[in-house]
């Protein structure tokens, strides 16, 4: 029979995350996925917090850690497992030859392709802030025929912000010559930058209307793998500090971390069955045994002996809301929601407070594990990660990766020590 | 995943299908996965339209699997080019890529057809060119003798335990040696194969080409006879992974035929197979040591299937074998694709990031299930192609000697 230590389920950052633990810790462990996970639709930035309750923006990740409510994950995972889990992220992402920037003691505040600026806690190098911050005069780069970038919607907007409207900004287009087709998105132009011909063809343009010493606004286009080679090049070429904004999907920054954390946890030798869509498991006697997944042809059952439950929210498919409950389907897990369905939801939506749907979940012990209603753990073997917990809004709050981040570490590690 | 309803409005436009479309990273003619999938499949069904880069999708179901909302994306938009062409008439060249079963069948009844067809299709190139296939395409020359003839040449050893074997085109006519390893295989495992020859072309070549109805003929034709003996418990077994995936998962997903559901059940890849009767304690593992070293790459059709890479699991347990996964992505042929004039180039650049690691690899064969992952393979990155079953042949006899 073939076993496996660890099985995770869910393929997005958590369930990723977990996996590396686990196979660091030389783990068997086989990751069930089902979909690319959302890492290809969010920004590839780790926002730890960047809210507090009232919408308030906080001075640093730290600061907002300190106030989280008593049913809020990174309460029951604890200041150390989280700077344990980021130094863990950062130790991936510098052997992987992309190392992040950041830490929780500094908000990152990074421009986004709206014109707007949005909190965060770790960035790739390409969206390093530090000589943005500083410029007197800034240049905003847009490239023809791409949507969802306008440099003059950018400009106007941070005209509005403090610390930016003194700036000068300049606006400059080139040409990426890929208007014989599709409509042009980032991940166009990042793949035209990703060949050698692209690359010198663009370094080319931009001398044309970029002066050395600039510091570049430009949508994320420098190159789809998780490396810096293309920023690298185009930085020494041109002599000027290019900052990528965050932008609309398909995300290329997302995508690079998506490539990084998968290349990661392949050579630790984990295991993975794609389109593994995981329909219910075999629990006996308070322990989870197997679980089983519902293929187009028939079920196909996997062993191990602990399990990660990392596969996503109402989005994902992690959480099923029907009238009046929330079902967990695999272990049929106790949700914590509103008893009135009516109460779900905040029908003012630009009331600038939290969404009472965002935080309906799981509700978990410090180890990750599920609790009942009366706080008894419910499965000794299942650990949660992700956007199934109960107790946060990281829309509202900007928290999604950095709860999956850390809950992900939490959950892996506590069950390092329980399977022992 | 198990209900499928080819329903667009799952597709709630998030974009991940385009970042992980190989035909839409090379070339910026087709307007992606979502665009020409969900997001026109929504126009298609309250009116025509005719959507020129439908004619793209490759149908490597890549999209299908980084969906998260679980929209067969390939399938619809193999259902509206069906749709297409039930008012518009097919091309010759597509009529030939769909229909490759007939002209095997007709080289293989005459005396040396297979060698006289090999040998006009030398000389006929440049005609096939013409009708719009890449004159550069790997087309497979037919095998000598069919899988078929040489099964029933066969001398089998009875055993109780019985399997069927879904042969498939590829096989048949072109690459018999993987049949006939597979066999052998089963035979190791003292299983008794069981092949019908009554068996038709999977519908795969057609579908893709628009020739939706005389897939399900075949569908129904291929179902019926296989279903005689899934009824009674008997798993019908296939070595490549797109028969595989269009008999038990696109048969569902295209068609409503009856009883598809409970047939599906008994569908196995013949790695998958082998890892269950592992699981079972039956799997023979009186491998012998093959201190050989290979690169591994998984086809499309495979990892679509949900069961994750069985037949890498399975070389692994081989002594001395030391296979790697090249995980670089789509081959880029997709069935017939690749062998299209206005599709050939758009296959190869798909293909060059798995050409150049194995090439990189320094090694001089690549395993993979798909027969035309392993053209394309050849050609593309010059190597030679084995079929998992192939090794796990040989394990058993280098122990036997």
């Amino acid at each position: 029979m073939r076993e496996n230590d660890v099985i995770v389920i869910g393929g997005g950052l958590s369930g990723l995350v977990a996996a590396a633990v686990a196979a660091q810790s030389g783990k068997k462990v086989l990751l069930l996925t089902l979909g690319a996970g959302t890492l290809t639709i969010g920004g590839g930035i780790v926002d730890v917090l960047g809210y507090g309750d009232e919408g308030v923006s906080l001075a640093t990740p730290r600061a907002g850690l300190l106030e989280v409510g008593p049913e809020h994950p990174y309460k029951k995972i604890g200041p150390v497992a989280i700077e344990e889990s980021i130094q863990f992220f950062k130790g991936i992402c510098a052997a992987e030859g992309y190392p992040y920037l950041g830490s929780l003691d500094e908000m990152q505040w990074i421009p986004t392709a709206a014109g707007t600026l949005k909190p965060t806690c770790l960035v790739p190098k390409t969206m390093d802030t530090t000589q943005l911050n500083t410029a007197k005069n800034v240049v905003v780069l847009g490239f023809e025929s791409l949507k969802d970038f306008y440099p003059h919607l950018i400009t106007k907007n941070f005209k509005n912000i403090p610390g930016f409207q003194d700036k000068n900004y300049e606006m400059v287009m080139i040409d990426p010559g890929l208007a014989d087709g599709r409509d042009v998105t980032a991940l166009d132009v990042a793949r035209w930058l990703d060949t050698p011909e692209g690359l010198q063809d663009c370094t080319e343009k931009m001398r044309h209307v970029l002066t050395p010493g600039s510091v570049v606004i430009i949508p994320p286009v420098l190159g789809t793998r998780p490396n810096y080679a293309i920023a690298d090049s185009l930085a020494q070429a041109l002599q000027c500090t290019f900052v990528e904004t965050a932008a609309v999907p398909p995300s290329i920054t997302g995508l690079r971390l998506r490539t990084m954390l998968l290349s990661y946890v392949k050579k630790l030798g984990v295991r993975i069955v794609e389109q593994a869509a995981v329909a219910r498991s075999i629990v006996e006697n308070g322990k989870c045994t197997a679980v089983v997944t519902a293929g187009i042809d028939r079920e196909r059952t996997y062993y191990a002996k602990a399990f990660v439950l990392a596969n996503g929210g109402f989005y994902g498919g992690g959480l099923v809301a029907e009238p009046g409950q929330v079902i967990e389907p695999i272990f049929n897990l106790p949700v914590v929601a509103p008893e009135d369905h009516g109460l779900w939801a905040n029908p003012d939506l630009f009331s600038n407070k939290p969404q009472p749907f965002a935080q309906i979940g799981i509700a978990v012990d410090e180890k990750m594990r599920p609790l009942d209603g009366d706080g008894q753990v419910v499965l000794t073997n299942v650990f949660i990660a992700g956007r199934n917990l109960q107790g946060y809004d990281f829309c509202f709050e900007k928290s999604g990766n950095g709860v999956a981040l850390a809950s992900g570490y939490q959950a892996a590690m506590s069950m390092d020590r329980e399977i022992k | 995943m198990k209900k499928h309803h080819n329903n667009p409005d799952s597709c709630t436009a998030c974009t991940v299908c385009i970042a992980h479309c190989p035909v839409t990273a090379a070339t910026n003619q087709f307007r992606g996965p979502k665009m020409v999938g969900p997001a026109l499949e929504r126009m298609r069904l309250s009116q025509e339209d005719v959507e020129p880069s439908l004619e793209y999708c490759s149908n490597c179901k890549n999209c299908d699997m980084s969906c998260p909302s679980g929209v067969p994306i390939s399938t619809l938009n193999m259902l509206a080019r069906a749709k297409l062409f039930k008012t518009r008439k097919h091309s010759k060249r597509d009529y030939i890529l769909s229909h490759g079963e007939q002209a095997a069948k007709l080289a293989a009844m005459m005396p040396f057809g297979a060698a006289l067809a090999n040998m006009g299709m030398d000389m006929s190139r440049g005609i096939l060119k013409m009708i719009g296939i890449s004159d550069k395409a790997p087309l497979p020359p037919y095998a000598a003798t069919s899988f078929i003839k040489q099964f029933k040449a066969l001398r089998q050893q009875s055993y109780p335990d019985k399997v069927v074997f879904y042969p498939g085109c590829f096989i048949n006519y072109n690459d018999p040696k993987v049949g006939m390893d597979f066999v052998a295989v089963m035979q190791a495992n003292q299983y008794e194969v069981i092949v019908e020859s009554d068996l038709v072309c999977c519908g795969s070549p057609l579908v893709v080409n628009g020739f939706l109805d005389e897939a399900e003929a075949n569908a129904k034709i291929n179902i019926e006879i296989l279903k005689k003996w899934t009824d009674q418990g008997i798993p019908v077994i296939t070595c490549c992974t797109s028969c595989g995936l269009m008999l038990k998962q696109e048969y569902q997903e295209l068609f409503h035929i009856e009883g598809v559901e409970e047939y599906a059940k008994h569908l196995y890849d013949a790695g998958e197979f082998l890892l269950e009767l592992y699981d079972k304690g039956r799997l023979n593992t009186d491998f012998g040591t093959l201190n050989e070293q290979y690169m591994y790459h998984a086809p499309c059709h495979l990892r679509a299937q949900g069961m994750g890479l069985p037949g890498l699991e399975l070389l692994e347990m081989i002594p001395g074998l030391k296979v790697t996964n090249v995980d670089a992505g789509c081959c880029g042929i997709s069935g017939n694709y690749g062998f299209k004039e206005d599709k050939y180039d758009i296959a190869m650049k798909i293909g060059t990031p798995l050409f150049t690691k194995l090439k990189e690899s320094g090694l001089s064969t690549a395993v993979s299930e798909c027969g035309t992952c392993r053209l394309q393979i050849a050609h593309g990155a010059q190597v030679k192609t084995l079929h998992p079953m192939t090794l796990v042949r040989r394990s058993y006899e280098a122990k036997k000697k």
